[in-house]
């Protein structure tokens, strides 16, 4: 399968910080979402930076549409639209001013598109961006982002600041986008839900390491938790053990095939297991 | 290049609004005071011309409010090119200066005569305001790359002062070199010598700052 992005390991370290990102290693095929997760300061801005070349890597290799990306290579730019979370543009501007001065980066910006993007998210163009909400600068950003033609958005903590509606409206805008087969997604963000409702692939870092890239559909239909009392969890097979957590009265097992796990341990209860709850284990539980 | 001009010009646009907003009330009260002492309409030239460079300069911490500085580099330009932008735009306010200068003492010409002493004043005052305003831009972009846009207030001072100080410098420099009373010939000469070492000292701080913009990291 040809991807549209591929990191191989690549590492960056921040002296003054202490932070290292550490032999980053994933990929995205075309015509899919990789939901990228991990708690704050886990390296995601920073793996994000390292693709767009807004932070130079120390190590490792970074493919866009199979070629690594120069800051001559403005022909590969024109087909990534990003967003970041925040304020992506400034405040003084509204939204015909940034239409615009996109005209004049892009070669492939669709005015007409941007303002049809502009209607459907109910943006006022004439005002200004600094008297928009965050959901309103957050809408604006995609709708940039998307108005250019892209083959690959790049989603740092976009749906952050949008109530669950206009997040929900969002993921159906993503989910129309991936539609073309040779258009992908990379979404980084905290709200799990968002992922387990689009993402094809998810991703999970912590302190700049990676801890695994599954498919969704593997995450939720495979893995599972099993509820262990203390005697259980010390007769389990360490080999069927991603991560555990000590709860009060119980240890939480997290296991990559539950159907296996029910099978050679039946006194055990196995539950299906979220997103959300995988991630919690990984980060937060332990490694046998 | 023409989004980044653009995206310059906005960022510039409502200080340059109230700006020249002051400086048309001054140049009308600087065209209806008699010119028989020519300070004002020299401070009037010289604040005009510094003053649109400044505010062009200036307005790049306007940007670092956001995450614009940031996108930009995911835009299809080089870093050069960004760079590149921020040279031009200062030499398109420093001739929108320029032009709201050359009109008022125009103006005063028109309406009371002549207030120098010699032909060769006025080219010497657009020198200085030239001159004063490239070498501030030469400073100044180089080292917002280096120290980052949040310390903005600091390097503009600098590098204004800067600029004053290299004009005085090679001024003095040039009368050592000429005994006084120089003529107009020499006076010209002397002009030229600080016109070419600014635009010399501009054009060598682009590739400096564009070999320091590469470096930097968002």
């Amino acid at each position: 399968m040809e991807n549209i992005l591929e990191l191989q390991q690549v590492s960056k370290t921040f002296p003054k910080s202490d932070f290292t990102l550490e032999n980053m290693t994933f990929s995205i095929p075309y015509g899919a979402i990789m939901g990228f997760v991990g708690e704050n300061g886990a390296g995601k801005t920073t793996t994000i930076g390292c693709i767009l070349n807004t932070v130079r890597k120390d190590s490792g290799t970074v493919k866009l549409f199979g070629k690594e990306m120069t800051d001559a290579d403005i022909g590969m730019r024109e087909k990534i639209g990003v967003v970041y979370d925040g304020d992506n543009f400034p405040g003084y501007w509204n939204a015909r001013q940034l239409s615009g001065v996109m005209e004049g980066l892009y070669t492939s910006w669709d005015h007409a598109l941007f303002q049809k993007y502009l209607e459907e998210f109910h943006l006022p163009a004439k005002q200004k961006i600094t008297s928009y909400s965050k959901g309103m600068t957050m809408k604006l950003a995609i709708a940039a982002a998307l108005a250019h033609h892209p083959q690959l958005l790049i989603l740092d903590e976009a749906t952050g600041g949008l109530d669950p509606v206009m997040r929900d409206e969002m993921l159906d805008v993503f989910l129309e986008f991936v539609q073309e087969e040779n258009h992908s997604i990379l979404l980084s963000s905290h709200i799990t839900s968002d992922l387990e409702k689009i993402a094809d692939y998810i991703t999970f870092i912590q302190n700049g390491r990676l801890i695994m890239t599954a498919s969704k559909n593997d995450l939720v239909y495979n893995y599972a938790v099993m509820r262990c009392k203390e005697s259980q969890f010390l007769a389990l097979d360490p080999k069927d053990i991603l991560a555990y957590r000590k709860r009060d009265f119980q240890i939480d097992v997290l296991v990559s095939d539950g159907k296996e796990a029910q099978r050679k341990y039946k006194d055990i209860v196995t539950d299906h297991v979220s997103v959300d709850e995988i991630m919690l284990l990984l980060v937060k539980g332990e490694r046998v | 290049m023409r989004g980044l001009l653009k995206n310059n010009f906005y960022a510039t646009l409502p200080n340059v609004k109230v700006f020249s907003v002051i400086m048309l009330l001054l140049g009308i009260f600087v065209v209806a005071m008699d010119n028989k002492i020519p300070s004002l309409i020299i401070g009037y030239t010289l604040l005009c011309m510094i003053g649109f460079s400044l505010n062009s300069i200036a307005s790049l911490r306007r940007e670092c409010a956001t995450k614009w500085s940031k996108y930009k580099i995911t835009a299809p330009v080089k870093r050069s090119a960004i760079v590149r932008s921020y040279f031009w735009s200062l030499l398109l306010w420093l001739a929108a200066g320029m032009i709201f200068a050359g009109t008022g003492v125009a103006l005063s010409i028109l309406l009371h005569g002549f207030p120098f002493d010699k032909n060769t004043d006025i080219f010497m005052l657009l020198v200085v305001g030239t001159g004063i305003s490239l070498f501030m831009g030469a400073v100044f972009f180089p080292l917002i790359y280096l120290g980052g846009e949040e310390r903005n207030e600091v390097f503009l001072v600098v590098s204004l002062l800067c600029g004053i100080g290299l004009v005085m410098g090679l001024a003095t420099l040039i009368n050592s070199f000429f005994p006084a009373p120089m003529t107009p010939v020499q006076i010209v000469l002397g002009g030229m010598m600080i016109l070419v070492s600014a635009l010399l000292v501009f054009a060598l701080s682009y590739p400096l700052t564009v070999c320091i913009s590469r470096k930097r990291e968002y």
